[in-house]
């Protein structure tokens, strides 16, 4: 054991050993600086994808020209629950899965006031982070959706999403919301059993209206169910990143507030809080 | 096949417990299938499981079936990479109790997802990002590393080389053999990993105050070593007693009991300062106010964890760290025992107590929120009862029919 350990390297030996690794860093960098290793390099960091495959990706994954947020005002909010019910009609959700949720709340004197809450589409979605297999992710225009094709059924988003905004197909699918056509025709496929599902913007309209050359938020055919049914105007949608859209500049005049935010998550969805709420 | 089920029913025959312990596995095993079959059938409807809930009892057999195989893993360490040359010895018997946790947790997980038929989708689909996928990666390259460190002694085995006609298993099981070293370091990384990873399921998510804490995946490894250890040793000496001959050293048995017998000190320490740590010393307002609701309206409060603690880890401490408790048979299968209450319960514990305390995520102060309710259905309790049943069968068939102790000329009857 003891003569094992006792041999130290002798002083050439050590001397070489620091100038090869010196050696290797100078011939790595003095590589790096070839034009042709350079543009590799390069384009090995920049993930390059050629044009086809960076259209099908923007596709799938949004324009990052726009970031869609919703304002709910809980000001003007009267709780007749329109909303929940457009959804449930629109995307064919049943009671017990509501992906729009509704809440008679009372503020800390005691006043009572109409809690309504979508899928906050968090920039940092702790339910995006989880997915072992990326079936839900957040795209570039920051709308959170599922790949209903790639889930398989873990729930591990139910139990991390802070705002419970996520429900589980527990059994197949045989029969509508029950919300149609009085509230709206069914715009999307029922999700089959076994997988996770959650408010998605009405994201079939918002791609839909893009393409038409229309603007979500503004002409109703792109615009989220529950926007256009609301009957006081308490929801607003558009694209937060453009300063002269509506959102944009009420959020700039009114004040704000999101829910959870000390978690990091930062949400698309403001809220305006009613008066004598401590926010 | 049909000579060795011939043989076993032999034996069966003969052997009137033998007999009545594999009509009772069968039982397990046909509550498990038919329940099994329910659940495909209808989905996860027919399970307690809710949206607030949507993890239980199968996460629970998951969780506890992967801790108390992780003997498999910190045996082998001892043995191969430290060395410690007499732990080969019981190395085999902890590989293979590896191997049962890990394929019963798989079960168990298979049951779980929604979509059984999507179980492969991780190793496809990538989010490097996701703990979980990390656990899935890490939890089938660690069951290829068992399936090659148990193959040695199947190979070995008399089904193989005599009934099978395989002779040059023995010569084949040997060339693996030498892998071992590089094997075992392999599998350590990996359970270092996912041991722990399966901790920071929890440990990760900020939305849950009761989970959210650096602790959590410490705990997990520690714990799986020490019940894993535990397990192991008391799956041993059953063994020892079943034949009536002593198979490991009385050495080597002190000293796995030792060893097992620290890290069950070391996870209540680490425990003792966890609890200290978050409900002591601190009082972060989200914390205490979930902490203050486990306590008035649940069974999942501080004073549950002391069962939980004392019985399940305390007093297998005391057994396997006191020289004239361990030098007992049955009060090693006890701490055998006990450690599998206390990993299940704990593991029960973590996994409801965040979920059943409401997320109040409304900027209003109604009381919106239940605390949640769960027990599971008789579905849940099937699978669960079936996965055990399998097992126990694999147990019982490996003691039987593999060469899990090497036969050294060391071993002294005592």
């Amino acid at each position: 054991m003891a003569d094992e350990n006792e041999k130290f390297l002798s002083r050439r030996e050590f001397i070489g050993a620091i100038m090869a690794a010196g050696g290797s860093v100078a011939v790595a960098l003095a590589l790096s600086q070839i034009a042709p290793l350079e543009d590799l390099i390069r384009d090995e960091l920049a993930l390059e994808l050629p044009e086809i495959e960076r259209e099908k990706e923007s596709r799938k994954h949004g324009d990052s020209k726009h970031r869609w947020g919703m304002l709910i005002d809980l000001r003007k909010c009267i709780g007749c629950q329109y909303c929940v019910y457009a959804c449930q009609a629109v995307n064919d959700v049943p009671d017990a899965m509501r992906w729009n949720v509704y809440k008679p709340e009372t503020t800390a004197n005691g006043d009572p006031f109409h809690m309504t809450r979508p899928c906050l589409h968090c920039q940092d979605a702790p339910c995006v982070s989880v997915c072992p297999v990326g079936a839900t992710f957040v795209r570039d225009d920051g709308l959170v959706v599922m790949d209903y094709d790639k889930c398989i059924g873990c729930r591990y988003c139910q139990v991390a999403c802070p705002y419970g905004a996520r429900s589980f197909n527990w059994e197949k699918r045989s029969e509508s919301s029950g919300y149609q056509p009085e509230w709206g025709n069914a715009e999307v496929e029922w999700r089959p059993r076994g997988v996770a599902e959650k408010c998605t913007f009405c994201i079939h309209r918002i791609d839909r209206g893009l393409a038409q050359g229309l603007t979500p938020g503004v002409d109703r055919p792109a615009t989220p169910a529950c926007v256009n049914i609301c009957p006081v105007e308490a929801r607003l949608f558009g694209d937060l990143k453009n300063p002269e859209s509506r959102i944009a500049k009420a959020i700039r005049e009114l004040p704000t507030f999101r829910l959870r935010e000390e978690l990091g998550t930062e949400p698309n969805v403001y809220y305006v809080p009613v008066e004598g709420m401590a926010v | 096949m049909t000579t060795m089920i011939t043989t076993f029913r032999r034996q069966a025959e003969t052997h009137p417990f033998l007999a009545g312990w594999l009509a009772f596995i069968g039982v397990l095993l046909g509550i498990g299938v038919i329940s099994g079959a329910y659940v495909f059938w209808y989905g996860l409807e027919v399970t307690n499981l809710t949206n607030n809930v949507p993890w239980g009892l199968w996460i629970t057999v998951d969780l506890s079936a992967i801790a108390l195989g992780a003997g498999a893993f910190s045996l082998s360490t001892i043995a191969y990479i430290l060395q410690v040359k007499e732990f080969e010895k019981i190395a085999r018997i902890a590989v293979f109790v590896g191997f049962v946790g890990y394929t019963s947790a798989m079960l168990a997980l298979l049951m779980d997802i929604g979509r059984p038929d999507r179980f492969w989708h991780p190793i496809v689909f990538w989010n490097i990002h996701s703990v979980l996928w990390e656990i899935t990666m890490c939890v089938i390259f660690y069951s290829t590393v068992l399936v090659f460190e148990l193959a040695p002694s199947v190979l070995e085995s008399k089904i193989v080389t005599e009934r099978l006609g395989f002779k040059r298993g023995p010569a084949l099981a040997h060339l693996m053999h030498r892998f071992t070293p590089f094997v075992s370091i392999v599998g350590l990384g990996l359970s270092l990993l996912h041991q722990s990873s399966l901790g920071a399921t929890y440990g990760v998510l900020v939305a849950r105050p009761i989970w959210f804490k650096p602790s959590l995946p410490v705990m997990f490894i520690l714990s799986a070593v020490a019940a894993g250890g535990t397990v192991t040793l008391a799956v041993t000496i059953f063994y020892e007693n079943m034949v009536h001959a002593r198979q490991i050293a009385r050495r080597l048995r002190n000293q796995v009991a030792m060893f097992a017998g620290l890290m069950t000190l070391a996870y209540l320490y680490l425990k003792l300062w966890d609890f200290l740590a978050t409900s002591y010393y601190s009082h972060l307002p989200s914390r205490v106010a979930d902490q203050n609701l486990l306590e008035s309206v649940t069974p999942y409060g501080v004073s549950f964890w002391w069962i939980e603690i004392i019985v399940g880890a305390l007093v297998p401490a005391i057994i396997l760290l006191s020289p004239r408790l361990r030098r007992q048979d049955s009060l090693i299968i006890l701490a055998g025992l006990l450690a599998i209450v206390g990993v299940v319960a704990n593991r029960w514990n973590i996994t409801l107590s965040g979920l059943i305390v409401p997320m109040d995520w409304s900027p209003g102060t109604a009381e919106l929120f239940p605390v949640q309710k769960y027990s599971p259905a008789l579905s849940e309790w099937g699978v669960a009862i079936g996965v055990v049943g399998y097992a126990l069968l694999m147990v019982t068939l490996g003691l039987r029919y593999l060469p899990l102790f090497p036969k050294g000329d060391h071993v002294e009857h005592h």
